[in-house]
């Protein structure tokens, strides 16, 4: 990539510079807690980052071939055929590039927001079949599709899926961590 | 005076210090932003292309079609040694759609090239389910029996997924059957008629006679054992008790009902039948690689030569008119062509 000045001129200092006169004085003054937080939240926001892309991954993993994921969509019948079928084949293709960018640390807080996003757009799909009392799977990890009545399990569904917004969240509120290409970028150091 | 000139001028050096370092900050996260979208954008316009690719595939000639006995349809190259690939579907499984779709073309084609013997198996497992899901899957399975009298059975495979119903909606009716029998190139008159009398059929018995077995069954035997039970076995048991299916006789509604109950004794163990669509490599129940193209062209690629299960109808026949099936339900009334299926 072309990145190769910016880095060299955004690495040299400035940054650090900003960042010591902002942070010393404060971490001074500040409880322990809050230092204690501040040394641990680069790790928290790593684990953060690995389990998301872990999950995002999966779920990408689980959802081909496409005529799974396809067939997950339409369970939902909230789209013509045709959008069902575009959204069944790009979803598990968009999952894995947000697990590649969480992964990579690449524009972590925008990509942890749009990771946010996709997950509360999950939960209103999951609500909104909960809501109009359709009988399927959320098809979240692999196969969706129909299943017999009082085999769904869109409750935990959901709460599960609220996890992962926090997690998302946590990300997005504190996108420092180490090992990221944001870091070369000069970003969140 | 000079003092605060001074000072002014450090604190606006600081505010435009202040301000550069917020503008390299937003240029740093343009940059990042910007190389994230483009990494999206990448792996979803390459994962389309990938994934299209498989799902994808031309027309190709077709090998011959063999109507068996039993109503299913073989379709191999002439003399083929290859793998059976045995397809049980349901013509209103959205799911069943779904691996024609993906996988359809790329069968025929390994059809075609003599690579596999393809078992088409219509089934209705959707039979009980009433209307408009119960219907639609005995009409159209009994219009593709129909068009197989034609010889083209497989054209119309293809014609009826593509024209399936959404679960729950009404479709297939009589006419766009009728229809589509034209347009894959069915001419002979007895097709018409036959998917008439069979569609009058079908809808008599998700109409009636479904919920009037069902609801008699449902108090002597149970819910439980109405679900695992063969729909053959219950349609005995109606008769059995009160709920007489002789309407059904000699029609291809039944065929497929029958069908149906077959598989259910075809399988046992981890290779059981349990809904559709499944596809079974000599005889061995795939997994959800049957849904992708690729994976499956390298299963059949993998496999030993077998032979399938059936008994093609024009052996059985002795007579032996050239064309086989086709001719022979021309000429007859409707009523008549299965009854050789029933043996």
């Amino acid at each position: 990539m072309n990145t190769g000045p910016t880095e060299q001129n955004t690495a040299s200092g400035r940054p650090d510079g900003e960042a010591a006169a902002a942070t010393g004085p404060e971490d001074a003054a500040a409880p322990p807690w809050k230092a204690r937080w501040a040394a641990a939240q680069p790790w928290v926001t790593l684990v953060c980052r690995v389990a998301l892309a872990g999950i995002l991954g999966f779920a990408a993993y689980t959802k081909l071939p496409p005529a799974l994921s396809i067939q997950s969509v339409e369970a939902y019948q909230l789209f013509p055929a045709g959008v069902a079928e575009f959204i069944g084949i790009t979803l598990p293709l968009l999952e894995f590039a947000l697990a590649l960018l969480l992964l990579l640390g690449l524009a972590t807080r925008y990509v942890a927001a749009a990771t946010g996003l996709l997950m509360l757009a999950f939960i209103a799909g999951i609500a909104s079949a909960w809501a109009r009392g359709l009988n399927i799977d959320c098809g979240c990890f692999g196969t969706g599709g129909a299943v017999a009545p009082g085999e769904t399990a869109y409750g935990v569904d959901i709460a599960r899926d609220i996890g992962f917004v926090v997690l998302a969240g946590i990300v997005m509120l504190w996108p420092r961590s180490p090992l990221s290409l944001d870091r070369l970028a000069g970003l969140y150091r | 005076m000079g003092k605060a000139a001074r000072r002014e001028a450090r604190e606006r050096l600081k505010q435009q210090r202040l301000k550069e370092q917020q503008k390299a900050k937003r240029n740093r996260v343009l940059l990042v932003v910007g190389a994230a979208v483009v990494v999206v954008a990448l792996v979803v316009a390459v994962g389309y292309f990938v994934l299209m690719r498989d799902r994808g595939g031309g027309e190709v000639e077709l090998p011959p079609q063999a109507l068996q006995t039993d109503g299913s349809v073989v379709l191999a190259e002439d003399g083929a040694s290859a793998p059976v690939l045995e397809i049980y579907a349901d013509y209103q499984c959205p799911a069943c759609k779904q691996f024609e779709t993906a996988t359809g073309s790329a069968i025929q084609e390994m059809a075609a090239k003599g690579e596999v013997i393809v078992h088409y198996r219509p089934v209705s497992i959707f039979a009980l389910r009433g209307e408009p899901l119960g219907s639609n899957s005995l009409r159209g399975g009994a219009a593709a029996r129909a068009a197989a009298d034609a010889g083209k059975f497989v054209e119309y495979n293809d014609v009826l997924f593509e024209n399936q119903p959404a679960e729950g909606d009404p479709g297939f009716s009589p006419d766009e059957l009728k229809q589509w029998g034209e347009d894959v190139g069915i001419d002979d008159p007895a097709f018409a008629e036959r998917v008439d009398a069979e569609s009058e059929v079908a809808d008599r018995f998700a109409q009636d006679y479904a919920p009037e077995l069902l609801e008699k069954a449902q108090g002597e035997l149970g819910a439980d054992s109405i679900n695992t039970m063969p729909v053959t076995d219950l349609i005995a048991w109606g008769d059995e008790n009160g709920v007489d299916s002789s309407f059904l006789d000699d029609t291809y509604v039944l065929e497929i009902l029958e069908s149906t109950g077959a598989v259910n004794q075809r399988y046992d163990g981890e290779n059981a039948f349990a809904g559709t669509p499944s596809v079974y490599l000599n005889g061995a129940k795939m997994g959800n690689e049957m849904y992708s193209a690729s994976s499956l062209r390298s299963a059949v690629a993998e496999a030993e030569p077998g032979e399938p299960q059936s008994t093609p109808a024009e052996d059985a026949e002795d007579g032996g008119d050239g064309e086989g099936a086709g001719g022979d339900a021309g000429a007859s009334p409707s009523t008549s062509p299965s009854a050789d299926a029933k043996e």
